[in-house]
């Protein structure tokens, strides 16, 4: 299911085996030049970051004459944006609110997508349409619910609590947790199940112990893509949060030139105070956050 | 599995999504086509007013400004960004030592949030401070305006978007290339295709369709370019650098034009999803005269 980079870029080899010297001397060469296009390219792509990363450092006096000056390096930016910043705060009310809209959509779509597939309903037809009205949900931009939701949210006095946010993030994930749940669970053969039903397994027991851990590649791949998807938001935060107590990452960085305004040290300290825990979580994770944000891709 | 099927059962495993997604993505689709014939501004009753938000968006010089910019910047990421990531699929596919970090760090843009994205560019374009008026400076280059200006914002948004997005796509022709059958490559090399004879007429037809993949995934995501230009304009001067769901969100959230902004939103939803069918027939019928 998950796309294993690294694998498969081992099972093929790009070298062939038997070539004349000549033409192997001239491919060696080659190779170099291709080697080194490859590095610049990577390089041009890493710049902007390794920008705001030396901006960070820099006084600010000397971000405006002199940006390219190694020599009166500072951390003063960092110690600035960390006063400023309500880092605990932010990096709380996301992680918070992602575990849990993350964790009740995955648990809620595996529910449906294991009724969908194995459960046998009266009228047959009654079952796919049921799980095309979710697949329908794939075509839906979300910025044509920011205001209905927004209203929704105010009828059903949840605005200005964390559920404001949470519930619309779980039922924006259903359409792709069950594209991909659905799609696992039927190519995967019922027979364990069967056979642990007759040994007398109930409904809870199956799912929980016996199909959930069956699909475990599948559910990294969906909790990857929704926890990327739910740190990095901000059409929705934008609206459904006003109480400065509730921001969220992306939040206050839409913020920054707002509250630095000049002080563009500060303003990159605080970028980089951002970007640098995604960039190491990702570097850690980097194959699977790959396969997941882009089996939908391939799978879709 | 008849014995674990009773009808309380299913009902039971298919309430909280059905609930939740009728009430938080089926109504509300439903709710923005209703008001799109309202005039609302957030107080009291709505008043119904037919097509008239339709056709004052048809007057509206600053739809037919924001229209232009996606247009602009979906032309300038298809044509820059679909021979580039598949170049760069095929160039990280050679036996270069440290491949698999190149492909890593390509791939980085696309996990960062698109409203850090922003910001960062901000210190890349900005006409002042930016890092590349600054770099042309040092060659003796007269400074451009590229965001702020009249005319180059979509382009940089353009740019920037590529930036966010091309290791996404890089990766999906990788991942298409990965499945190639070998015998095909290791037969016309046999037969002694050259590389680039390779690639023109083997590999570029058999990937039809991880290219339509990739095309289709940048044309809906070029309908959602929202946060880039919220931080590197913030839609101006005066709305001349907005795109279609910048424009919205100002004149739904900043102007409380309700009525107006969902008739907005419904146009960009079919526009999308016109463009993307669009394309979709385009290659078919490619496809059937091939």
């Amino acid at each position: 299911m998950t796309i294993d980079i690294d694998a498969i870029a081992h099972a093929a080899t790009d070298s062939p085996r038997s070539i004349a010297p000549a033409r192997r001397r001239k491919n060696r060469r080659s190779g170099v030049i291709v080697g080194i296009i490859a590095y610049l390219v990577t390089f041009l792509i890493v710049l902007p970051l390794l920008w705001i990363v030396l901006l960070s450092f820099q006084p600010s006096s000397n971000i405006l004459t002199n940006p390219f000056s190694l020599t009166h390096l500072t951390f003063d930016n960092y110690l600035n944006a960390a006063n400023a910043l309500p880092l605990l705060r932010m990096y709380g009310n996301t992680i918070l609110i992602a575990v849990v809209s993350v964790t009740v959509g995955t648990a809620i779509s595996f529910m449906s997508a294991y009724a969908l597939t194995r459960m046998v309903f009266r009228r047959r037809k009654a079952q796919s349409s049921v799980r095309y009205y979710f697949l329908a949900g794939l075509a839906v931009p979300i910025y044509i619910l920011l205001f209905p939701v927004y209203r929704l949210d105010l009828a059903l006095g949840i605005f200005g609590t964390f559920a404001a946010l949470i519930i619309p993030y779980v039922a924006v994930s259903i359409p792709f947790n069950t594209l991909l749940m659905t799609g696992f669970l039927r190519e995967f053969p019922a027979e364990i199940e069967e056979a642990a039903i007759i040994d007398g397994v109930g409904l809870w027991r199956l799912c929980w112990s016996l199909v959930l851990p069956l699909m475990r590649p599948v559910i990294a791949t969906i909790l990857i893509f929704n926890i990327v998807y739910v740190f990095n938001e901000f059409p929705f935060a934008s609206i459904l949060i006003n109480n400065p107590d509730m921001v969220t990452v992306s939040l206050a960085v839409s913020r920054f030139q707002g509250q630095y305004t000049v002080d563009y040290g500060g303003m990159m300290a605080a970028a980089t105070i951002v970007l640098l825990p995604q960039l190491i979580i990702y570097a850690i994770f980097q194959r699977h956050v790959i396969a997941g944000m882009t089996v939908g891709a391939v799978k879709g | 599995m008849n014995w674990v099927s009773s009808r309380s059962k299913i009902l039971l495993m298919l309430a909280p999504t059905l609930i939740i997604f009728t009430m938080f993505v089926v109504y509300p689709v439903i709710y923005s086509g209703i008001f799109s014939f309202s005039r609302f501004q957030g107080f009291g009753n709505p008043s119904w007013i037919g097509f008239d938000n339709y056709t004052a968006l048809l007057q509206d010089p600053f739809f037919w400004q924001s229209l232009q910019n996606t247009a602009v910047i979906l032309v300038v990421a298809l044509v820059i960004l679909i021979p580039a990531s598949f170049a760069l699929a095929l160039l990280l596919r050679r036996a270069i030592p440290g491949r698999g970090v190149l492909r890593a760090l390509v791939f980085g843009p696309a996990i960062i949030a698109p409203i850090l994205v922003g910001l960062i560019w901000v210190f890349i374009l900005d006409p002042k401070i930016g890092l590349l008026n600054r770099v042309l400076e040092e060659l003796g280059v007269s400074p451009i305006q590229w965001i702020g200006g009249d005319y180059l914002t979509p382009i940089s948004v353009a740019i920037v978007f590529i930036w966010s997005s091309v290791g996404f796509a890089m990766t999906i022709f990788y991942a298409g290339l990965q499945m190639l059958p070998a015998d095909v490559m290791e037969a016309s090399a046999l037969d002694g295709a050259t590389g680039w004879q390779q690639i023109r007429f083997i590999t570029i037809p058999m990937m039809r369709e991880t290219f339509a993949i990739v095309t289709i995934l940048m044309i809906t995501n070029v309908f959602k370019i929202f946060e880039l230009v919220y931080m590197l304009t913030g839609g101006g001067p005066v709305h001349r650098s907005e795109t279609l769901v910048s424009y919205m969100y100002y004149v739904t959230f900043t102007n409380q034009q309700y009525g107006y902004g969902m008739a907005l939103a419904v146009i960009i939803t079919i526009l999308g999803a016109l463009v993307s069918l669009g394309y979709l027939a385009a290659v078919r019928r490619k496809e059937a005269l091939a």
